[in-house]
């Protein structure tokens, strides 16, 4: 039998030969760099429900995963739903404001405005992370806040 | 180029002022602890790559504010098992099961395997390595966690394995001995085919 270090060198070569990284993945992890919102305030992630350890969520059992982020003077509360081929992604702005709100997803984007309580709901396709960044309405300036990147 | 691993932080600091060589050398550098990260935790491959791609996406200037400078190295590891434990948490999203890398065979074309079975030397050397990760399969999450971790290229040091995996440093060669013995006891028992691996 082979004694510790020849072991796990047998095991390295099994790793590289049996489940090595998708090439893909680490294309696409050069490419994300291009993704990055620069100027924009990042809004941290200070409550997700899904941290909680005694947590009985289950993915697509329909039952919300809910995030709250905060910027400096705007803080994003989002409700995700999993269920099937999509998600449901409901939020809202506090203070309440209206303003656009871009939802990043893969490389796609998808922008809605929100309603008078700066409330929206959009569902979109698919799985994957997705981001948020937000602006006055109508406005052509740079983003102003964005979120981190979650699983969704 | 090769940049001396105490250079992670110095990288990631780069990367987050716009450096985009820096992030290169990041992913170049990390991205293969970070799959192993997520699979050691039993995550399908959906899964995973939801894990990298989340562990990625987190912008390296975010790291800057929350993390005390000397562990800013060990950002890309630590997040990737924050992500997996969350992902658990969550219910994943493919069957958990004790042998993902065979089940997901097929979805890796070209692979490496096909050119070491080549030759018959090739094939049974193939054979081995199959019977080795099998038996590491079986193992129990933690010990494949560590391991994985311990095997990546490069290793991160046994300081940041302590940060990633919550213990401590002095504890990881014992650690890691008893679970290469666990790995040697798997091994003598009979594989599928009903034989002991030949050593």
């Amino acid at each position: 039998m082979p004694d510790d270090d020849e072991l796990e060198r047998e095991l390295k070569s099994a790793e590289q030969l049996l489940d090595p990284i998708p090439l893909r993945l680490l294309r696409d992890a050069m490419d994300i760099f291009g993704w990055r919102t620069i100027d924009a305030e990042l809004a941290e992630l200070v409550f997700d429900s899904a941290d909680t350890q005694a947590a009985e969520l289950v993915r697509g059992s329909g039952q919300p995963r809910l995030l709250t982020f905060q910027a400096s003077d705007l803080s994003i509360e989002l409700e995700l739903t999993a269920g099937g081929p999509e998600r449901r992604i409901a939020g809202r702005l506090v203070p309440a404001r209206p303003a656009d709100v871009e939802i990043r997803y893969g490389g796609l984007q998808r922008t809605v405005t929100t309603d008078e309580l700066g409330r929206f709901s959009v569902t979109l396709p698919g799985s994957g992370p997705v981001s948020l960044r937000c602006r006055p309405v109508g406005s052509t300036a740079s983003w102003q806040v964005v979120t981190d990147w979650i699983s969704g | 180029m090769t940049v001396h691993a105490d250079d992670s932080g110095l990288l990631v600091r780069s990367a987050a002022g716009g450096d985009e060589a820096a992030w290169a050398a990041l992913v170049q550098r990390f991205s293969g602890l970070v799959w192993s990260i997520a699979r050691a935790h039993h995550l399908g491959t959906a899964d995973a790559e939801e894990v990298f791609q989340t562990t990625w996406l987190r912008p390296p200037e975010h790291v800057s504010q929350l993390t005390e400078p000397e562990r800013v190295g060990a950002w890309p590891a630590t997040t990737a098992r924050n992500e997996s434990l969350k992902v658990i948490r969550l219910g994943t999203r493919t069957t958990v099961t004790d042998n993902p890398s065979i089940l997901d065979q097929g979805s890796n074309q070209g692979t490496p395997e096909d050119a070491v079975i080549e030759s018959e030397e090739g094939a049974a050397r193939a054979r081995r390595l199959r019977q080795v990760w099998s038996a590491f399969c079986r193992l129990p999450g933690r010990c494949q966690q560590l391991l994985r971790m311990l095997i990546a290229s490069p290793p991160p040091s046994y300081a940041d394995v302590a940060v990633m995996l919550d213990i401590a440093v002095g504890s990881i060669g014992p650690t890691r001995a008893r679970c290469l013995q666990q790995l040697r006891t798997l091994l003598a028992e009979p594989d599928a085919a009903g034989s002991p691996a030949r050593p």
